[in-house]
């Protein structure tokens, strides 16, 4: 053997290397130019972007009925992309080996043959594994982190677990008891003189504070463009809330099975103006303190 | 006296008398005793409890309905005696029998229970061994998939018929309760019943599993579990989802009990298979197999069986404690008598989430059991991968309250859980490595199962990204109940599970049924299944974001084209699956025949004849060497080989792949 056939590990670019070892840049740098490294690289940020425009039309999805209409779900959007941003390079990725391998770029056996000859051997690798688990941990530690800071906001946000003194906002939370019963939804003014009504009507821009239960069986309270959503479980209250941001209609929905008519167990929310709810108070025979 | 004079007068080895002929019992029952004996013994329960019941109820009660739940008693100890009757009538109960008779069990007795010279009657028969239930387990679940697909289109009609109601609101409810658990027990099975018994024992170097008659016993009871499943929709139905939310339950009519009945006895059925498969893995792994020496196949079952024996008896006792409050009035979950609706949630989760990981992990062994083998490259970092499983089984144990975010029951509990679900993608993405590395510049032969893996691995990016949304407590507050989450657990047990279930099963079929798959036929239903599955799940995961909630019949036609489009997904799905089914059952009776070793594997069951003999092996194997040494000398790692250094000098010196 001749002296060029020793490990070849020193280049030409370190040739003052005392221990005969490239840098581990270096080596990063030269495994970036195998060809096939920089085409899953660049397959790879291909798909971050579709999955980045993906993430837009999701949200158009969501936004569809009308929302956002409330401050939580805007964070649920805003949440909604962070998780999409944060996980679109290691999905990405994996679908770039995947399609790669698929398309055959490191070759492949057709399937009327039999392989004739063996893939490299390799075993692991020490640095992919331990880069690999970095990233993953990581990545979801991000996750949750920002999970739980987005929790503990859409949770003050919707009072579910604050002394009311806490609000943020300072006006008076209007105040609705929720009954489920199958298979409608009746709203109780307390504050106002305790009128009943089958529809939900909201100040906009004044929190809404609600007790959820329900007569019979498990029911679910989801108002869909508001974001927000809590069971309603027999002989238990449970508690949500949101401040409505938005003037319109929009729908609540019953999101768990509870029987026969399950799927006709919707009305709908009026969010409208201070004034508009006064008059409406008045009109169901109500008193206004204000 | 010389030892060799001692040995010979002992050489002669003590044998019971053989009483009848071998088999005794069991050579008289059969599945059609099973089934007279099952019925028969349901109307004499039915019968005599009526009786008692009435007596109960006092002077001038003609019959049982003078109980408030009289009904319910009657019909549960029906159901009660189908199970005991019809395990009778295979000879579940001979074991015992033979024992209080004061009867030892001969060796001809126990060649005769497993079936050996026998023809195709051991099929039909209590056969203990393992290959006989592993094809067992096969057409059970062939026949489950088949009527919870039949179901599914069901659904899909009901919903894409947006300007109708084609069924009752009592019907729709009730299949999709019937379909949700006929799925879910199916996939519990597919492929720790037929993989796991029939391969795990040839691959760990058995002769048969460690309890052979148990084994027979778990088939049987699973059987004995699927008709009070299905005669739910006789009786009334069961309108509850698969989840079977108490109150809700208690409201509902007798079907319920059949239910109750078929999870009571499918725990039993599955706990007894789990111990089953762990003490084979454990104690019976050939001479040589160290635990690095064993197939990730058979970890993967490990980790799968210790999640159901530990988990099922949560689902099992919420089921007993259900039947309870219907038949004997008691109040756990009964509110308005101070019982807990959470408690229900609470024990159905317990076990609800860890089956998605009981239903997901044998899937995902399987594809990294056969992916070295079709790449010819080792499995990349086998260690990675046994972390990986026994990870996501540890944690599964504490994520079940993310199923409860939205129950109101401890909104504290969100922090904690929401961490613990998000962190279970950390050892599930050791997986994905694990796959990614085996294909790195591996070539892919691409055979069926092969390209199984690529659907399998594209199916559970799309399930886990979406997962992430729904493990955060914000955005499932606005996914939660929705068709979303229905799309996202469809992509994670029906496109990893099932899909992966259809890889593995056609990588198996050559060496359990001698035959191989037919790979034309098998491919075009798989990918025209592959398709629709894409198109149907797709589609709901709009009408999920939109806001549409699951387990209606009518909903806002907002949802209408999302739904048009996923009805006509499921329809191809449909003809896909019949298509592959259509390639089973052609294949295993006129396919090509395979060798022993049919796709080159370098695992034990490689090493004996196709088909297996009666004793699996001639000689009991022993191992030395690990399950996928495939591979050549990595020429990136070659320093010195001279074609590399000439054609690509610059990148020969880089790190190792």
């Amino acid at each position: 053997m001749s002296t060029t056939d020793e490990r070849p590990l020193a280049s030409a670019d370190e040739p003052e290397s005392p221990t005969n070892r490239p840098g581990s840049m270096h080596l990063v740098k030269q495994w970036l130019q195998r060809p096939y490294v920089r085409r899953l690289l660049w397959i790879t940020v291909a798909i971050t972007a579709v999955i980045i425009a993906l993430s837009f039309v999701m949200v158009a999805f969501m936004n569809m009925s009308g929302g956002p209409g409330s401050a939580i779900m805007n964070e649920i959007e805003k949440t909604m992309f962070v998780l999409t941003f944060t996980c679109a390079p290691l999905m990405a990725g994996t679908l770039a080996v995947l399609t790669y391998s698929w398309w055959g770029g490191w070759g492949s056996v057709a399937s009327r043959d039999e392989p004739t000859s063996d893939g490299p051997a390799i075993q692991t690798n020490g640095v992919a594994v331990v880069t690999w688990i970095t990233v993953c941990s990581v990545l979801a530690a991000f996750l949750v982190v920002w999970g739980l800071v987005e929790l503990a906001t859409i949770t003050s946000d919707s009072y579910g677990s604050v002394p009311a003194n806490q609000q943020p906002n300072s006006a008076k939370p209007v105040v609705v008891n929720v009954t489920g019963q199958q298979w409608l939804w009746s709203f109780d003014y307390p504050d106002s003189g305790n009128i009943k009504s089958d529809q939900l009507v909201l100040p906009v821009n004044v929190p809404a504070y609600f007790n959820v239960t329900s007569l019979d069986v498990v029911h679910s309270f989801w108002v869909v463009e508001e974001g927000v959503k809590i069971d309603a479980n027999p002989g238990a209250i449970t508690n949500t809330g949101f401040t409505p941001t938005k003037l319109g209609t929009f729908n609540v929905r019953c999101a768990e099975l509870c029987g026969l008519h399950h799927a006709y167990m919707e009305t709908q929310v009026k969010v409208v103006t201070q004034e508009q709810f006064n008059s409406w108070i008045r009109e169901q025979g109500g008193t206004t303190t204000s | 006296m010389s030892t060799a004079v001692a040995i010979h007068e002992e050489a002669h080895v003590p044998q019971p008398k053989q009483i009848s002929k071998p088999g005794g019992l069991l050579r008289r029952t059969n599945f059609l005793t099973a089934l007279i004996s099952g019925v028969v013994t349901a109307a004499v329960f039915w019968f005599v409890t009526d009786k008692i019941t009435s007596a109960v109820a006092g002077a001038g009660a003609t019959n049982s309905m003078a109980l408030p739940s009289g009904l319910n008693i009657n019909i549960t100890m029906m159901y009660i005696g189908w199970v005991i009757g019809f395990m009778a009538g295979i000879g579940a109960f001979a074991g015992p029998i033979r024992w209080f008779l004061g009867h030892d069990l001969t060796h001809a007795d126990a060649e005769y229970m497993a079936g050996k010279d026998m023809g195709r009657e051991k099929f039909w028969k209590f056969t203990t061994d393992h290959k006989v239930v592993g094809i067992q387990y096969l057409v059970v679940t062939l026949v489950l998939f088949g009527f919870g697909g039949l179901l599914a289109m069901l659904i899909r009609t009901e919903l894409g018929a947006t300007w109708t109601e084609v069924f009752n609101p009592n019907f729709y409810n009730s299949i999709i309760g019937t379909h949700g658990i006929v799925m879910i027990i199916a996939m519990i099975i597919v492929i720790s019943g037929p993989i796991g018994n029939f391969i795990v024992p040839i691959m760990c170097g058995a002769r048969d599993m460690a309890f052979p008659r148990l084994n027979a016993l778990s088939i049987w009871l699973l059987i004995a579990a699927i008709p009070p499943l299905v005669s739910n929709l006789l009786m009334g139905g069961i309108r509850d989802g698969w989840t079977v939310y108490q109150p809700l339950a208690d409201q509902a009519p007798i079907g319920m009990i059949g239910y109750q009945i078929c999870i009571i006895t499918f725990a039993f059925s599955t706990g007894i298979a789990s111990v089953n498969l762990i003490t084979t893995i454990v104690r019976m792994r050939a001479a040589g197999m160290t635990w690095s020496r064993t197939p990730i196949l058979v970890y993967g079952i490990l980790g799968s069986s210790i999640m159901g024996l530990v988990w099922f008896p949560m689902y099992q006792y919420s089921q007993i404690l259900a039947l309870s409050d219907r038949t004997l009035l008691t109040s756990f979950f009964v509110p308005s008598s101070g019982g807990s609706v959470w408690l229900y949630e609470n024990l159905f989760w317990l076990l609800g989430h860890p089956e998605v990981y009981v239903i997901v992990i044998p899937a995902t062994a399987g594809l990294l059991e056969y992916l070295p083998v079709f790449v010819r490259k080792p499995l990349f970092s086998y260690k990675l991968a046994v972390s990986g499983i026994f990870g996501v089984v540890g944690l599964s144990a504490v994520v079940w309250v993310h199923h409860m975010y939205m129950t109101g029951w401890a909104p504290q509990s969100n922090y904690p859980f929401m961490m613990s679900t998000e962190m279970i993608s950390i050892p599930f993405s050791f997986l994905v490595l694990v796959i990614l590395g085996t294909m790195w510049r591996g070539k892919p032969w691409k055979r069926l199962p092969m390209m199984a893996v690529y659907a399998v691995v594209w199916n559970k990016v799309i399930g886990g990204i979406t997962g992430v949304y729904l493990s955060d407590t914000p955005v499932d507050q606005y996914m939660h109940g929705s068709m979303f989450v229905v799309a996202h657990f469809h992509y994670m047990l029906m496109g990893a599970g099932l899909f992966g279930a259809m890889g593995v099963i056609s990588y198996f079929f050559p060496k359990m049924i001698g035959r191989y798959l037919d790979e034309l036929w098998g491919s075009i239903g798989f990918w025209t299944a592959f398709a629709g599955f894409q198109i149907t799940f797709m589609s709901m995961f709009v009408a999920g974001l939109q806001g549409m909630p699951r387990r209606v019949l009518q909903f806002d036609s907002l949802f209408n084209i999302s739904n048009w489009i996923s009805t006509i997904g499921a329809y191809i799905i449909g003809i896909g699956m019949l298509i592959f089914l259509y390639a089973i059952i052609d294949s295993w009776r006129n396919g090509i025949p395979a060798p022993d070793n049919p796709w080159g594997g370098k695992t034990l069951e490689n090493f004996t004849s196709t088909p297996v003999p009666h004793e699996n092996f001639p000689v009991l194997p022993v191992v030395t060497s690990g399950p996928y040494d495939f591979g050549t000398p990595d020429p990136y790692e070659l320093a010195d080989d001279a074609i590399m250094q000439k054609t690509e000098g610059a990148e020969k010196v880089s790190a190792r792949s």
